[in-house]
């Protein structure tokens, strides 16, 4: 965990920097007079990350140990990877047909990439997930949800 | 008095009492799936109120609530998704003693909890919701900004590994809770242009995204290791892994009665919500704690802290309603509208004008609190069954739900943008050991903090020395400065040194 | 279980047995549901009227409306998204007319004109005003002012940026000291007047609810309350201010002329059903019905009027 922690101290510390001065002069007017300013509070808080970070990295600075596994395994930045694929593709059918294409193939897409192979499932899961919430929403309460 | 009596015949002779089980089911049902939860279901039951007379509407609103309360605690202890944000410090120690083989006892003890801590509240509510509610005015914004400077105190004690790490984690809580527009000077803030950030990032999309999905991609990640270890876990043939002992009761009492009031206080000021009663309940039975660094491993006083006050919010929010006219949450803002589509003001005058009303939903809501132990106890058999399904059948379903939670906040896509985004941050922030718990505190109470803040300085018309016209609030300054030297206090006598190579030993 | 659609398709049944077929067959629309947008979220006024007034569509247009909640900038997204519907009368939304007479002048990144849509209608007016706590030692608007000079540094309680403008205005030509603290919501407003934190306050109308802890000194509507009508307006204390807000019926551009035009005959049944009347008196909320032609007049007019007051008419 050492070296993680050292590194995303740089990183946030450099998020920090990157807030403070770019991103909240650019976003956030200076408030009218005899008012606290709105930009206050988010530079206190970025002043703050920054200030904590560095702490971070200092606190971490003595090489690793031999036991010092890395934070991400390989099958999470996958699973991370592929579930993502599942959503942008799910969202670009929901942009362009629907919510039924963006429900059957976020679930169906989801079994897959988890190594779900048998057919039935795959097909089954989404018809029978959209039949529930379609029951509970428009059939028992009534109320569309689209 | 004597209104209670017909009251009771009232109740249990008319449809309300259909509504309040049908209110409890729904919401326990909501609840209990990741992603759905509270918020969807008042949103679907708003139609459905509105046509219902006013008992019927409040039992079923009042069901939906309490049945969502204690139904978040069982995903959060089965799945690690609380349900609500509210149930987040439940997840934290349910779900090591759930991955222990100990998942009926501890969604016994988070049930028991729940419906212990809604019990009180709604005890308080009837006894005395007018008192009560007076006081409450005394709580104006300078008291207010106090009593969230006090609470910020506990976040250090939530932080997890490192207390570096948890505060930073805190301060992107804070910083992302500014987004939108500003109150005092209506100046947007961080909105790059788009008007759905007006109002802020909406805690529901943001919540599911960062515990719910993250922790469903952190779990697909590790299929193989979970599915693995739930085989080799089976049923114990020990009983007292299935049920609360002796000495387990007597360990959680005081943290359950410290929880409904912490809850019942919550509940009472304006607009703090459930998430900060758990939380601090939470904070506060670790720091009483001789062992606090046994939390987060399965310490089943964790989830009795966690949802005894998680549930006592929900009834006393309705006190500011009853007593004074004035909603506390969002429920009792969708109540006011029921009551005035009867042609019913709420507020004071609903004692004297209506008292035979003002009993009925009194039986009524008491009513919700049985229903809702009948329900749960039956239902933790059932769904302690889910603990054995393969994980990838149970993740798409999963992340199906999150995404109908999230959009059905805004009736807009946008929300799922929102949820897919904190995702990210979720899940970053769980690998590399950035306490979400604090992120999320501080997410609900700045906004609160930099407005009352904000309102002091226009009360106290820019002048520190107009505080002595607040004792309260000087009070709970004191009280705030007196933590936070005794923390540090007690870090100093113990070397830090030590404390944070043992505490990286354990992560 | 009886569903809200099933109970709206039973009255809407009714209401065709009733008046007979003929109604059908002169006009074709509408043959599917509507979907009526709010721009707030559930619970709210305005989210109240345009429920009740959802109900009173529904049974006289013989088909169900359902009510979508679309939060977001204070109607502002909500709007938005309706600029970009199809203009076939089966999107409305339900709105404070203030999201196109009014928040263009408060909000940089807004820029609706009363031409980028059709109106079918008005039904309700707010009842705006400047309230302060029952036992406060002033009636009106000329009487807090006095009390005012004598009492500088008072506080008042700031909803929305209009909220802010009045005082301004006011402290400005009167030469008073005034703290304006901000809230967030209704409900907190109304806490801060029982809890007699401010002086005055400005109320979009729910202080009514509270006749015995609070009233009204100054309507900043150009007529007096119904609620209270022996105050006199903004206007007749001397200020020209007076920025009247209604509930308006809001559709895509192009929308046709019968469209509207039905739309509008049906919302007037709500004038008179009782339902509609019963609520709308329960929360002191007072009936003021125009007409699609009507409130498309009102609204260019208002939205000329505010431009002046909020910008000084650039």
């Amino acid at each position: 965990m050492r070296r993680a922690n050292a590194i995303s101290g740089f990183v946030l510390a450099a998020i920090a920097i990157l807030a403070l001065l770019v991103v909240i002069p650019w976003q956030i007017e200076n408030g009218p007079a005899g008012m606290m300013s709105p930009r206050l509070v988010p530079q206190l808080m970025m002043g703050a990350v920054l200030v904590l970070s560095v702490l971070l990295v200092l606190t971490n600075l003595e090489p690793a140990g031999r036991d010092d596994p890395p934070p991400f395994s390989r099958e999470e930045l996958r699973a991370l990877a592929l579930i993502s694929g599942v959503f942008a593709v799910s969202i670009t059918l929901y942009l362009t047909i629907g919510a039924l294409a963006f429900g059957s193939v976020l679930v169906a897409g989801t079994l897959v990439v988890l190594g779900e192979r048998r057919p039935l499932i795959v097909a089954g899961m989404p018809v029978a997930l959209m039949l529930l919430l379609w029951v509970l929403f428009y059939k028992i309460l009534g109320t569309a949800i689209l | 008095m004597e209104y209670l009596l017909i009251a009771i015949q009232d109740v249990f002779t008319g449809p309300s009492l259909f509504w309040v089980a049908g209110g409890v089911l729904l919401g326990y049902i909501l609840g209990a799936i990741p992603g759905l939860g509270k918020a969807t279901g008042v949103a679907v039951s708003i139609p459905l109120t509105f046509y219902l007379d006013p008992v019927s509407a409040l039992g079923l609103l009042i069901g939906i609530a309490k049945g969502s309360g204690a139904g978040s605690a069982v995903s959060a202890i089965l799945l690690n998704t609380p349900g609500e944000p509210s149930s987040a410090p439940t997840a934290l120690d349910g779900y090591p003693l759930a991955r222990q083989g100990k998942a009926q006892k501890t969604l016994k003890m988070g049930l028991f909890a729940s419906v212990i801590g809604d019990f009180v509240s709604t005890v308080v509510l009837i006894l005395l919701a007018a008192p009560l509610a007076r006081y409450a005015l005394l709580i104006g914004p300078v008291e207010l900004c106090a009593i969230l400077v006090f609470s910020l105190t506990f976040i250090g004690g939530l932080s997890g590994g490192s207390m570096i790490k948890g505060l930073i984690a805190a301060c992107f809580g804070i910083f992302f809770a500014t987004v939108g527009m500003e109150t005092e000077t209506f100046v947007p803030r961080l909105t790059f242009g788009f008007l759905q950030l007006d109002d802020g990032i909406s805690l529901v999309p943001m919540a599911i995204g960062m515990l719910a999905v993250a922790e469903m991609i952190v779990q697909a990640g590790n299929l193989r290791e979970l599915d693995a270890q739930t085989e080799r876990m089976k049923d114990s043939d020990n009983p007292d892994d299935r049920r609360i002992t002796g000495p387990e009761w007597r360990r959680c009492a005081p943290v359950i009665a410290r929880g409904s009031l912490i809850g019942t206080i919550v509940g009472i000021l304006p607009g703090l919500g459930a998430s900060v009663g758990s939380f601090l309940s939470y904070g506060a039975t670790k720091r009483a704690s001789k062992t606090p660094e046994k939390f987060g491993t399965g310490m089943i006083e964790g989830v009795a802290a966690s949802e005894s006050a998680d549930n006592a919010v929900v009834p006393s929010s309705l006190i500011p309603l009853f007593a004074l006219g004035i909603p506390g949450s969002v429920i009792a803002a969708i109540l006011i509208a029921a009551f005035i589509l009867h042609g019913l003001t709420p507020g004071p005058r609903m004692f004297t004008e209506q008292p035979r009303l003002v009993a009925d939903l009194y039986i009524a809501m008491l009513s919700a609190s049985l229903i809702m132990l009948a329900l749960g106890y039956a239902g933790q058999r059932i769904f302690a069954m889910i603990i054995r399904v393969p994980l990838r059948l149970i993740i798409p379903g999963v992340l199906l739900f999150c995404c109908v939670g999230a959009y059905m906040e805004t009736s807009s896509v946008f929300s799922i943008y929102i949820m897919l985004a904190f995702t990210l941050i979720g899940f970053l922030s769980r690998k590399l050991d950035f306490s979400f718990v604090t992120f999320l505190i501080g997410f609900v109470v700045a906004p609160k903090l930099e407005l009352s803040f904000r309102q002091s300085l226009q009360l106290l018309n820019h002048d520190w020395a107009n505080l002595v016209k607040h004792p309260i609030a000087i009070a709970f300054f004191l009280a705030a400065i007196a933590t936070v030297l005794a923390v540090a206090r007690k870090e100093a006598r113990q070397s830090v040194g030590t404390i944070d190579t043992k505490r990286e030993e354990l992560s | 279980m009886t569903t809200r659609r099933t109970l709206l398709a039973t009255a809407a049944g009714l209401a065709l047995a009733l008046t007979g077929l003929p109604a059908m067959a002169q006009d074709e629309y509408p043959t599917k549901p509507i979907t009526m947008l709010v721009g707030y979220g559930a619970g709210g006024q305005t989210d109240l009227i345009a429920r009740a007034s959802a109900k009173v569509l529904a049974d006289q247009l013989g088909q169900p409306v359902n009510v979508v909640n679309k939060p977001g900038a204070g109607g502002a997204v909500a709007a938005n998204e309706l600029r970009g519907m199809a203009p076939d009368g089966y999107t409305i939304l339900f709105q404070s007319n203030a999201v196109i007479n009014a928040a263009p002048f408060l909000m940089d990144r807004v820029d609706f004109k009363p031409d980028d849509f059709e109106y079918a209608g008005m039904i309700t007016a707010y009842q705006t005003g400047l309230a302060a706590p029952k036992d406060a030692p002033y009636e009106d608007l000329t009487g807090f002012i006095a009390w005012a000079r004598e009492n500088p540094d008072f506080a008042y309680a700031a909803l929305s940026a209009e909220a802010r403008m009045y005082m301004d205005r006011i402290a400005e030509q009167e030469g008073l000291q005034a703290n304006a603290v901000p809230v967030q919501s209704g409900s907190e407003m109304v806490n801060t007047l029982l809890a007699k934190q401010v002086a005055v306050a400005f109320s979009g109308g729910i202080h009514y609810r509270y006749p015995d802890e609070i009233k009204t000194i100054a309507p900043t509507t150009t007529f007096r309350h119904p609620s209270a009508p022996d105050v006199p307006t903004i206007e007749e204390a001397g200020f020209p201010l007076a920025m009247d807000t209604r509930t308006v019926i809001i559709l895509p551009k192009g929308t046709p002329r019968e469209i509207l035009d039905r739309i509008s005959s049906a919302l007037k049944a709500a004038e008179t059903d009782p339902e509609f009347v019963k609520v709308t008196e329960t929360a002191n909320i007072p009936i003021m019905y125009y007409d699609a032609a009507a409130a498309a007049k009102e609204m260019q007019e208002t939205y000329d009027k505010n431009k002046v007051i909020l910008t000084g008419g650039n």
